[in-house]
């Protein structure tokens, strides 16, 4: 039962008992903000002040204040939905994937993954709704209501529709997953208050637990369904996002590969983000306990599996569609690499498929600052991988005259850094009034504790 | 919903043993259902795996609600689509059959999870009779929550040889006991018994 393995290295460092957990974890809850968590907190308030801005201006003056044209209709509102859909892609599979696999490394760090999923679907949300144009009547446009000008009703053959689904699914589930596993530390919380207010709170989001063993019993079981199902849930809403391209007729986006190469984006992207948050997160917060080098090694070697097996998927794309004999495939994709956006492509090769090669070599995998700087190099390389699917598919159209330029306006990238705003306010929040860390699976890891 | 005759508050005389080592408590448990003592709960800040067991709980039957939830948003999505897309307005798009069914997959699937994931929340904190807001009746001890643990025991049974049971959790390693007795109207006393601790945590380093 109680025993230190002779093969395994610890999960947790140090010598830590339950009750040092629940004090190390709660430090940030207990304790008056630091200047650090203020100076951050008010940068991201302000950028989430500019995406307030941005989006007021966008819906008093229509989309056409985006750099939008009649050739590429989707620019960087979608590939910052696909960028934002992605990247939260990483907490379910932290928190599910790894919990049906028992893989107990995942315990520390899956907390704030998951966190992160909520806030990266609310960003993602925002560019679709919006690019609607009336979000007034946008937001229940999308559900399937009978139209105020007769019984017509959304399409369920469209994808864009099972998007819908998807995402509000995802959403919500995820949601539920979080709070539940919170509720055991939420009641951790309340019974360490010592102010009237987080007494009050922590009590109201308690739900009255206890920590009775019927409880934990039943617990167990509803994790682990929820992990089973949630399991095939993200798998399907990157599938789903996918198909927003693969069901079209538009050379570049009507490959069948898109599924399972969109999937192996999202994880890479999502773990890209998890380390870029974690590694300031474990230092700011002194959790480098609690977060090891073992993690950061075990998340560095899922960003260059996936990485390899997104840029598998380049070179498939451009061999399938040399092999298709299609003239207008074999075009989209030397358009790509060649074109006039030559730069983006060459920027997504570079940050995905080659850049992560360097985790083959132990230092590299181990050294926090540069797994921290090669994090930032997979966000900007996927954003771009988002960028070259959509914007390089769609400007040259099958004539001449449809071949256009797309840049984006400062409302656009406005919006864009607005989405940072809001993503990391809630971070923050969150890394203030919650457990980063998943105090009560952490206990029972102590020890190695099998 | 949820199991009242187990409850610290419909038992008379309870003993509590407060532990501080997980396999403590569990052996105690283990040695305490044996002689059939009513074990009302164990509380503990995370799951201890075997608890259960040792407690002789019964598998919990979540996964059959979990299963009905999850047919019902099969069923509401298939309907919901059918009849949109087949019986209320039929449209011909693409030239494609009005029931087109592989195209309804991904609802379907997404449906289906939706209500089980809430479903089996919903149960969850109905038969756990949790709810927002709700004061905690049952805290025995405040750091039952952090890094204690709580055997909680109904010594109402007729045969129960309190000072007995107290001696076995005394020799488990509990590290603080106490007996409790109910009055009528929600009140009781509380009283931490003496005992000699013994000290059995398990070194293992």
């Amino acid at each position: 039962m109680n025993h230190d393995s002779i093969l395994r290295p610890r999960l947790v460092d140090s010598e830590k008992s339950i009750a040092d957990v629940s004090n190390d974890i709660c430090r940030p809850i207990e304790n008056k903000a630091s200047n650090l968590w203020k100076i951050g907190f008010t940068l991201s308030v302000i950028f989430l002040g500019l995406l307030g801005l941005t989006l007021t201006y966008t819906t008093l003056n229509g989309i056409g204040t985006w750099g939008l044209n009649k050739t590429v209709q989707w620019g960087w509102d979608i590939t910052n939905f696909v960028f934002w859909v992605g990247i939260g892609h990483a907490g379910t599979l932290i928190s599910a994937i790894l919990l049906l696999f028992r893989q107990k490394w995942r315990m520390s760090i899956n907390r704030s993954a998951e966190a992160m999923t909520i806030f990266a679907v609310m960003c993602a949300a925002i560019f679709p709704l919006f690019h609607m144009g009336r979000i007034w009547v946008g937001a229940y446009w999308v559900l399937p209501l009978p139209n105020a000008f007769g019984s017509l009703w959304v399409n369920f053959n469209s994808p864009l529709l099972w998007d819908v689904f998807a995402i509000t699914t995802y959403f919500s589930v995820s949601l539920l997953f979080w709070y539940l596993g919170l509720i055991p530390d939420i009641a951790t919380i309340r019974d360490r208050a010592t102010t009237k207010g987080r007494k009050f709170w922590y009590n109201f989001f308690s739900m009255g637990w206890t920590g009775s063993t019927r409880t934990w019993n039943r617990y167990e079981v509803v994790s682990l369904i929820l992990a089973g199902i949630s399991t095939p849930l993200v798998l399907s809403v990157h599938t789903i996002v996918s198909m927003d391209f693969a069901t079209s007729v538009v050379p570049g986006w009507h490959t069948t590969i898109f599924p399972p190469y969109f999937v192996a984006g999202a994880i890479f992207s999502g773990f890209g983000m998890v380390l870029t948050l974690l590694i300031i997160a474990r230092k700011v917060m002194n959790y480098e306990d609690y977060i090891t080098i073992g993690h950061l090694e075990a998340m560095s070697k899922v960003i260059m599996l996936t990485g390899t097996l997104v840029g598998l998927a380049y070179i498939t794309e451009f061999f399938i569609a040399a092999y298709s004999g299609v003239e207008y495939e074999q075009y989209a994709f030397i358009n790509r690499a060649t074109g006039p956006y030559w730069w983006a492509y060459w920027s997504m090769m570079t940050c995905n498929l080659i850049a992560p090669q360097v985790f083959w070599f132990k230092w590299a995998r181990t050294t926090p600052w540069f797994i921290f700087m090669l994090s930032i190099v997979v966000n900007i390389g996927m954003w771009f991988e988002r960028f070259v699917i959509i914007v390089t598919s769609l400007h040259r159209e099958y004539l001449p005259s449809g071949w256009v330029m797309y840049s984006p306006t400062w409302v656009e990238i406005g919006i864009f850094l607005g989405t940072f705003g809001l993503f990391f306010t809630f971070f923050f929040l969150f890394s203030k009034f919650l457990p980063m860390i998943n105090m009560s699976e952490v206990k029972t890891i102590l020890k190695n504790r099998e | 919903m949820f199991d009242k005759k187990l409850s610290l508050k419909n038992n008379k005389n309870l003993v509590f043993g407060v532990f501080e080592d997980a396999d403590a408590l569990l052996e105690t448990t283990k040695k305490i259902y044996d002689k059939g003592i009513d074990i009302i709960d164990c509380y503990t800040p995370y799951p201890i795996h075997g608890l259960e067991k040792a407690m002789g709980l019964k598998r919990s039957r979540l996964p059959i609600g979990a299963f009905i939830c999850g047919m019902t948003g099969f069923s509401l999505a298939l309907t919901l689509q059918s009849y949109i897309m087949v019986f209320d307005w039929p449209i011909v798009i693409g030239n494609k059959p009005y029931a087109g069914i592989p195209a309804w997959i991904p609802v379907l699937f997404e449906l289906s999870i939706l209500c089980t994931a809430f479903g089996i929340g919903i149960l969850f904190f109905a038969r756990n009779g949790m709810i927002h807001g709700k004061i905690p009746s049952e805290l025995v001890d405040l750091k039952q929550t952090d890094y204690r643990m709580v055997l909680a025991l109904a010594m109402d049974e007729d045969g129960v040889d309190k000072s007995e049971v107290i001696d076995m959790l005394a020799k488990g390693g509990a590290v603080e006991i106490k007996e409790r007795m109910n009055h009528e109207e929600d009140s009781f006393e509380e009283n931490n018994v003496s005992f000699e601790k013994v000290n059995v945590s398990h070194s293992h380093h």
